[in-house]
């Protein structure tokens, strides 16, 4: 087995008194697509950060493959609009690409034709994908993403869910998605990790729908609905997500 | 007399175009206010340790930063009561110093709105030569400044020291501070950084333009600043600032007017 890409040891992590990470553990290697659920509050987002290494742990060790690039799709991200920054100016940003590299860096993205707006006008869904243009501007290793399609609507999301999908088979690399989509988040990934402080159950997304744990946190229904959601599509990984599964997810 | 005071201006001009940018991107306009409050400390305490008012500026700018850095990360007081408080309290005790050390009342007076008799031409190599230093090294952060300023999340992400940039760019502030104190005074150094980078913003679609349009629209208003305060008699500093206060509604109302005629969108 080849070297893990992001390895996380027993990572403890304290907040106002209380533990949010306890003792977890987390390995992300070549080609996982590893998605982390988890109700708010969860600490979805402090792990996500521990394993960027923008913040330290108390306890416990991060370590990174000599030479990893990460591209990094932050949770929150708001412009003072007094700032004038057209979108072909920020992908440019304190880095190195060429007009060319931006280009294809916007086809990929489905950006083409938002190069020449300044970022403070952008849609949600616009700005997610100029988000994840970003993202992929250092030629990553590992994608992570902190709920990214939190602000968008239904057909949005399935479209930021498609091209996550169509980048992780196209560009080979690893992806680890902070979400709460959970209907969505089922179809297209490989592997799901369940947090609550700490890692409650991981696996496939239908191992993951019975383990008792994930039904007590997320109840019965839930549970249920994705087991029949995902048993139709067990050996189904293309990416037609045709509008019809959004009908059978309906309780 | 008027040249070490033309090149001094047109120094501290280059500087405050792309720094007021930032002041303005990064809501630090209360923080540069406070660090101005700090210079007259500054002129005291250069003069007790026997170095140049620039150099006292400066080094009780780094303090005054670094203290607030300090106090911020201690989360006991919003940033802004912090500020107030860091801010009044060197006010205060710059103003109680030099009244101690002697200073009359007018030379005071000078050091807060600017006069054109506080430049020297001893006074114009550190000037001169401490911009140039702050320009050099703010073309040299200004990519990480400008992701910071985008999301500092990112940045940091991206490998961007965001804390020792951000002490940096107060740094920068310090050394503006400390060239400007002698033009424009101490209580008008944020609208020299604000006025002219928010008149360039009306006209900007990118940051570098916004940045440089700062530095031209700073320029003009102290050439067209120095005659005015001789000519009428005023105090330079506010002469200076109300010139960029035209300048400024001027290309509001161009701007306004261009919109309503759908000139531009």
């Amino acid at each position: 087995m080849s070297e893990p890409l992001v390895e996380a040891k027993h990572l403890n992590v304290r907040r106002q008194g209380g533990l949010v990470l306890d003792n977890v553990s987390l390995t992300l290697g070549e080609r996982d697509f590893i998605t982390l659920i988890g109700p708010n509050g969860a600490g979805k987002s402090v792990l996500l950060r521990h394993l960027l290494k923008l913040e330290n742990p108390e306890s416990g060790s991060v370590t990174h493959r000599h030479g990893l690039r990460i591209g990094y799709l932050p949770e929150r991200f708001q412009i003072d609009p007094t700032l004038p920054m057209p979108v072909k100016r920020f992908l440019a940003l304190n880095n190195k690409l060429t007009h060319d590299q931006i280009a294809e860096l916007a086809a990929e993205t489905d950006c083409e034709n938002l190069l020449d707006k300044p970022l403070v006008g952008l849609s949600g869904g616009e700005l997610q994908r100029v988000l994840l243009a970003r993202a992929l501007s250092n030629d990553p290793h590992v994608l992570m993403l902190d709920e990214p399609a939190q602000n968008l609507d239904v057909s949005g999301q399935l479209r930021f869910y498609e091209l996550i999908d169509a980048l992780f088979e196209k560009r080979q690399l690893s992806v680890l998605m902070v979400s709460h989509d959970l209907h969505m988040v089922m179809n297209s990934t490989r592997q799901v990790v369940c947090l609550y402080h700490h890692i409650c159950c991981s696996g496939a997304p239908d191992s993951v729908a019975r383990d008792p744990e994930f039904i007590q946190m997320f109840g019965n229904e839930m549970a249920q609905m994705m087991a029949v959601y995902q048993h139709s599509h067990a050996h189904d990984h293309t990416h037609d997500h045709d509008h019809t599964h959004l009908h059978e997810m309906k309780p | 007399m008027m040249t070490p005071m033309l090149m001094t201006a047109l120094a501290l001009a280059l500087l405050a175009g792309p720094l007021g940018c930032f002041v303005v991107w990064r809501r630090m306009a209360y923080f540069g206010d406070g660090l101005a409050h700090s210079a007259l400390l500054g002129v005291a305490v250069g003069l007790i340790a026997g170095m140049s008012n620039q150099i006292g500026m400066i080094l009780v700018a780094v303090l005054f930063a670094v203290m607030l850095l300090w106090l911020r990360t201690q989360r006991l007081l919003a940033t802004d009561t912090l500020l107030g408080i860091l801010a009044h309290a060197a006010l205060s005790l710059g103003v109680v110093a030099m009244a101690l050390l002697g200073f009359e009342d007018a030379e005071v007076h000078d050091y807060l709105l600017g006069s054109l008799d506080n430049v020297s031409a001893d006074s114009l190599v550190y000037v001169v030569l401490g911009c140039g230093l702050a320009l050099g090294l703010l073309m040299r952060l200004w990519p990480g400044l400008l992701l910071m300023t985008t999301s500092e999340e990112l940045a940091h992400a991206e490998g961007v020291p965001v804390r020792v940039y951000e002490f940096l760019l107060m740094l920068l502030l310090g050394i503006v501070v400390a060239a400007a104190v002698q033009i424009v005074g101490i209580l008008l150094i944020t609208s020299l950084l604000i006025i002219p980078a928010s008149t360039a913003r009306l006209v900007a679609g990118q940051p570098e333009t916004m940045a440089i349009g700062g530095s031209v629209m700073a320029a003009l208003c102290m050439l067209g600043g120095l005659p005015v305060a001789a000519t009428l008699d005023v105090p330079l500093g506010p002469a200076i600032v109300t010139l960029t206060v035209a300048l400024f509604l001027m290309v509001l109302s161009v701007r306004l007017l261009a919109e309503r005629l759908n000139l531009i969108n």
